[in-house]
């Protein structure tokens, strides 16, 4: 892993702004506010595998309710990212919104939370070390 | 621990690691979502525009999956450990029972939600002979019942995979 400087921030800060660009054009575009209901369940996404983590005891093999809580977690974690995706979805299929609306909000919202999670790896990496 | 397995082929080695049970908990929050979407994906249908009938998704097409979702927390929230008495019975024979009589109620749960899935289908949907673009919210609902008991089939294969890994820890 290499080290996070100074470009690695630069390309992820552009990356999130492209991501924010795609999901609000999605809305203004077609002046239906519904998508950014997207980058609500994004920036959650992640919380409660944070939440989780801090609550459990990685370390303790005996009791296994340390690894029941982490479960926890990534469950909610993986609802969460599958909202971002499913609610355009069903927006668009009830027409509540446009097929292309769908498609940006998607594409943007993927990019915020990639980044999101790209940030969270980087950082976490250079805190342990 | 190899020689008293009881099938011929052995689990593959790529399904110990910490990596494939997480992703595996990680699928059941997905497909769980998928489920949820789907079904609620046929209620937004049915109040928008495009439902030209007065064929509407009420309270009773979500109580499959409601009971469905009862099903699966109640499974996956039993210590598995619990289950086997002939195997290094610390915790006595009343809990391993107790366990079972536990696990039989969320099976009976899960069932019972994917059974009512296709009652309300056949019973709303097919038995008046409802058009098609309105018979999607009946087999939204068979389909978001199926996806929550793949999604649970996924959580405790992964969760059983856990002791294995642990196991293989400890040594």
């Amino acid at each position: 892993m290499p080290t996070a400087g100074l470009k690695t921030i630069i390309a992820l800060s552009f990356v999130l702004a492209v991501g924010f660009l795609l999901v609000i054009l999605s809305c203004a575009l077609w002046k239906v506010y519904y998508p950014l209901l997207v980058v609500a369940s994004y920036v959650l996404a992640p919380l409660p595998n944070w939440i989780c983590s801090r609550c459990s005891n990685p370390d303790d093999f005996v009791e296994s309710s340390g690894n029941a809580i982490l479960d926890l977690g990534r469950f909610c974690t993986g609802f969460l990212v599958i909202m971002g995706i499913a609610l355009p979805v069903v927006l668009a299929h009830s027409h509540l919104i446009d097929v292309g609306a769908m498609v940006m909000c998607i594409i943007g919202g993927l990019l915020i939370y990639g980044t999101i999670v790209s940030f969270g790896m980087f950082f976490q990496e250079e805190q342990e070390f | 621990m190899e020689d008293d397995r009881l099938f011929k082929f052995r689990k593959p080695q790529w399904l110990n690691s910490a990596w494939v049970r997480n992703s595996g908990v990680y699928g059941a929050g997905a497909l769980f979502s998928l489920a949820f979407y789907v079904l609620l994906d046929a209620a937004v249908w049915s109040k928008s525009r495009l439902n030209g009938s007065d064929v509407h998704v009420t309270f009773v097409d979500w109580l499959p999956l409601i009971f469905s979702s009862l099903g699966m927390l109640i499974i996956n929230s039993v210590e598995k450990a619990r289950l086997s008495t002939d195997s290094f019975s610390y915790s006595g024979n009343g809990v391993a029972w107790k366990a079972r009589v536990v696990l039989f109620l969320g099976f009976a749960a899960l069932a019972g939600g994917m059974a009512g899935g296709v009652t309300v289908f056949v019973l709303k949907f097919v038995v008046p002979g409802v058009g098609w673009p309105m018979m999607g919210m009946g087999v939204e609902n068979v389909v978001a019942n199926g996806l929550v008991g793949l999604s649970s089939v996924v959580l405790w294969i992964s969760q059983n995979m856990e002791d294995e890994y642990s196991y293989n820890l400890a040594l």
